[in-house]
Order: structure tokens, then sequence, then C-alpha cells
């Protein structure tokens, strides 16, 4: 248990002091602010802070309605920025927690040190998952403070997208983690986003249009259906789906076009996708020990 | 009394279609003992050390650490290793790398307040507040002589650990090992420097592709008026092919 806890505070503090995650953390929270900023001012100049709007010359906004259009916007670039980050800071990490110390003769050292490769690989991951936990959250904190700007309403979607951001740039480096155990960082970060960000997104995506109808096979959809729960899938709020649904209410959108525009948005992630999300973590992990257990240095 | 370490037939190779770099070592090493594993480059001393620090494992063979296998943590409890090359995590500052260190070895608040300035102190490395990553080559082996020590071992192996010294660091370390032996300490030292395995080392085992070519102690081994550098020359050359002559380029006479 000491040497675990040992493992995991130093690990900390290596990560603390590396230049790549503070450039990253950085650039995330400036451009979450910029963001923001931008988009204060453009709702001033458009409104002039009174009066109405004319979207598409159909439909009249008030200030706080434009307010509001320009949250679900500002809110909707803000996933997409905080998704890369996140992705970013996860590779940083995975590619170098345990792989620094393999390639180095620092494993020499500590491995001849009385810490079972076990509590090395749990103090390990748990540096790793701690410092991605703490990047995003305060991104995810700065990004709802920035959000108070336009008066809010979208902060329940947001935390729920902060956490299916972090759970899936858990999943993601983990992989980069057991890869890197095995070959060279850099591939192993290259193989684990072909493998997670490309190949499960796309079953992921073909799967969902099957259900969707959109693909109308009833091969494709067996297929599908089975490389679902082969492949880690990643869990989804209802972020998107509250965003659009509040888009089309402003605009005048009708209940039909809601309802058509919200059937093709994944749903939230269920009971089932976060068990498997569960189960994938936990392989993921099992397979980093097993990588370092036989590794001999 | 109980040997700190015996290695019984220990056999390792890397691929299966390998040689064997280590075949066959045997030898045992008991408290205040200090045993010199000499070969030349690629002799399977290095991966000897390791199997015995439980780094690499033995395709064949026995390793006894302090009664157990070198897999187990409390086995390993009383062992320093200080590598050849050693490295350390990069962004830690020395007294952090030792810190570290000792919260794996389990030593207490008291313990680590005394033994980590000291340590550090006797590595030279006290005023030092750089990132490991600034250390120079000489500077990571004195904190990795540092690390070794730090738990007060029972048993010190040092892999090549003047290498990368200065000759005061080399007379430091040359202290160190005459203290800890006369405290009870076992010391397996690894070294191609042949005049300092003769002055420190009790016993020695040289070794060439893998096999131990002579073992006993000092005066075994290296008979009167001959030095051990002679013994080694004539052993390892009688197991090898001999050795290239200088290149012809290099005797030729530069033209005017």
């Amino acid at each position: 248990m000491n040497g675990t806890v040992a493992v995991a505070r130093y690990t900390l503090l290596e990560l603390s002091r590396r230049r790549i995650l503070l450039v990253f953390f950085l650039v995330g929270a400036g451009g979450i602010v910029l963001l923001g900023i931008f988009l204060k001012i453009a709702n001033t100049l458009t409104t002039g802070g009174s009066g109405s709007q004319s979207l598409n010359g159909a439909t009249s906004l008030d200030p706080a309605q434009m307010s509001q259009l320009l949250e679900a916007v500002f809110v909707t670039y803000l996933l997409g920025a905080l998704g890369i980050f996140a992705l970013l800071i996860a590779f940083a990490i995975g590619m170098t927690t345990i792989y620094h110390d393999l390639e180095s003769g620092t494993a020499v050292s500590l491995f001849s040190k009385p810490i079972s490769r076990l509590a090395y690989t749990i103090g390990k991951i748990s540096a790793a998952v701690a410092a991605l936990v703490l990047v995003v959250g305060v991104l995810g904190i700065e990004a709802l403070l920035a959000m108070l700007l336009f008066g809010g309403g979208l902060e329940s979607a947001l935390t729920a997208e902060v956490l299916a951001v972090v759970a899936n740039t858990v999943v993601v480096m983990l992989i980069v983690l057991a890869l890197s155990t095995w070959m060279n960082n850099i591939i192993a970060a290259v193989v684990a986003f072909i493998y997670y960000d490309v190949v499960s997104s796309l079953v992921v995506t073909i799967h969902n249009l099957t259900h969707q109808g959109v693909i109308d096979n009833g091969f494709l959809r067996a297929v599908f259906d089975v490389l679902y729960w082969v492949v880690p899938h990643q869990l989804t709020s209802s972020a998107t789906g509250d965003i659009a649904r509040t888009e089309i209410q402003l605009t005048g959108g009708t209940a039909a076009d809601a309802s058509q525009a919200l059937a093709t948005i994944p749903p939230a992630s269920g009971a089932g996708d976060i068990l498997w999300w569960a189960l994938v973590v936990l392989v993921f992990s099992s397979l980093v020990y097993l990588a370092v257990r036989r590794r001999q240095v | 009394m109980a040997p700190v370490v015996s290695v019984e037939s220990l056999r390792k190779r890397y691929r299966r279609r390998d040689p064997w770099a280590v075949d066959g070592v045997t030898f045992a090493l008991e408290p205040g003992q200090a045993f010199g594993l000499l070969g030349p480059n690629g002799s399977g001393k290095t991966s000897v050390v390791k199997m015995i620090a439980g780094l690499l494992r033995p395709d064949g063979g026995d390793i006894s650490l302090f009664g157990s296998k070198p897999g187990d943590p409390a086995a390993r409890a009383q062992l320093g290793f200080a590598p050849e090359d050693p490295d350390f995590p990069k962004f830690l500052r020395a007294g952090e790398v030792l810190d570290y260190f000792a919260s794996l070895l389990g030593l207490d608040e008291d313990d680590r307040k005394r033994r980590i300035p000291e340590t550090l102190a006797f590595a030279g490395l006290d005023q030092e507040r750089r990132q490991v990553r600034q250390f120079s080559k000489g500077m990571k082996q004195r904190l990795g002589i540092a690390q070794a020590i730090l738990g007060r071992p029972k048993l010190l192996i040092l892999d090549e650990p003047t290498a990368d010294l200065d000759p005061l660091g080399r007379r430091d370390v040359r202290a160190l090992i005459e203290s800890l032996k006369a405290s009870g300490v076992a010391i397996l030292l690894n070294s191609h420097l042949l005049s300092e395995v003769e002055l420190v080392c009790d016993t020695v085992a040289i070794l060439a592709k893998g096999h131990v070519l002579k073992e006993g102690t000092m005066a075994e081994v290296v008979p009167e008026g001959r030095t051990l550098e002679d013994v080694f020359v004539e052993l390892v050359e009688a197991s090898s092919t001999k050795r290239d002559q200088l290149p012809s380029f290099i005797s030729e006479k530069e033209q005017l």
C-alpha cells in the first residue's frame, strides 16, 4: 500500500512538471475564455444589448433568447474543444507515465526495491487517472463559469458531457498505457487512436445507423450488433440532444422538426453502456499490469 | 553461516536462437564477503546480477536471495542495487528521488530525515537543486549508489559503479565498500577495473561467454608474482577467438 501511494505521489509530481501537459492545459483554458469572450462580444454587437433580432428573416428573438442561442452555440463549440484537449492530455499522460520508466534505467532501480509490479501498476494508473480527471475537471469548471456569461441554463448538459469526456479519455489513456509497454510510445499512440477513435467510432456509428433504420440490412445489423459489444464504445451524454432541443425551440421549430432532428442524435448512454465501460477499464488496466509484470528490464 | 545469496547452475538467453548469455553459473556469497564478478563486455555479468535482483527471469538454475526467490519483495528489501548506467524519474530532484525510494523501502519518517541528507552529502548531491534530466552521467551514477545504500542493505550489488566517476568518486566508493564489508554487508561487484577489484574483493569469478572460467579467493585465482589483470587476460584470450590486430590503415604512414 505504501509503495502504491509513493508511486502515485511521485508520478503526479512528475506529471505536474511536464511542460507538454502545462501547454495543453493553458491553451485549452485560454481557448475556452477567448471563445466565451468572443461570443459575448458578438452577442452585444448583434443585439446592441436590447431590441430583437431576426433569424433567417423568419423568427424574431429578444435579447434573452439571443443570449440563450449564443450559449447553445458556445456550449457546442466548448464540447468539441474540451473533447480534443482531453484527448491530447490523455495521450500525453498515457505515452509517458510508464513508458519512460521502462525505457530508461528507472525501472531497473525501481523494480529492485521491495515493491510488487501490481503495486507499481496500480500507483501509475491511479496517478494517470487522477491527473487526467484534475486537468479536464478544471477545464470543465472553467467552461461552466464561462457559460454564466450568457446567463446559464445548460449546466447539467455540460457537466454530464464533461463526465462522459473524462470517462472516454480514461479508456484511451489506458489503451496507450497498455500498448506503450509493448512498443514505442508514438506507435502506441497512433495504434490507440486508430483503434479507439477510428475503428470503434466507425463500428458504433454504423451500429447506430442500422438501429435507426438508415441502413436497412439484416446481415449488417447482426454483424455490427456483435462488433458493438467487442470494441470499446464512447459514452455519450444527453448534452447534444439538450442543445439541439434548445436551438430548435429558440428558432421556432415545430415538435415534428424537433423529433426528426433528435432521432439522428445518439441517446445518452444507459446502465449497460456504463457497465461495459467499467469492464473495458478493468480489461485494459489488467493488460497494463500483465505487460508490466512480464517485462524484463 | 547461511549465504546471503546463492546461485546454482544459472542459465539465461534472450532469444531462443541466441547463444546462452549465462550458462551454468554457480556461486555463493556470505555476509561481510566482497565478491568480484569479472568478465569482458557481453560475458553475462550484468545478466547475472539482474537475475539476482529479480529484474530478469532465469531460463534455468536456482537463485536463493536471503532464503527466498528474488521476486519476493521481502528479500529485495535487504538488497541494494546500483545499476550500470542508472536513470531516475527525470523531472524529480535528487532528494525527491531518494524520498521516493525511501517510501518504497518502507523507511519511517525519522529514518528518512536522518538518512536522506546524509546519503545526499555522501553522493555530493546535497547542494544540487536541478532535476535529474539535467544531471551528468557521473551525477546519475552517484545517485544510483546513493539509492542503493539508502535502505542499509545486507547485500549490495554494484554493477560497474565507478565507470563514470572521477578519481575522487572512485576513492569514495572504495571507502564505502570497505566500510560496508567491515559492518557485515555482502558486496557483489561487477567491474572492469581489475586493480580496484583486487583491492577490495576477497573472492572473484571470471566469466566469459556466460561461463565461469575460474573462481576462488584472490590468492587462489592470482598466483604469487602475477596480477589479476594478467590472469584475466590469459583466461579470456584462451577462451575466445583472438581479436583482430589494429586496422591496417592505422599504421600507414602519412604521405608528405
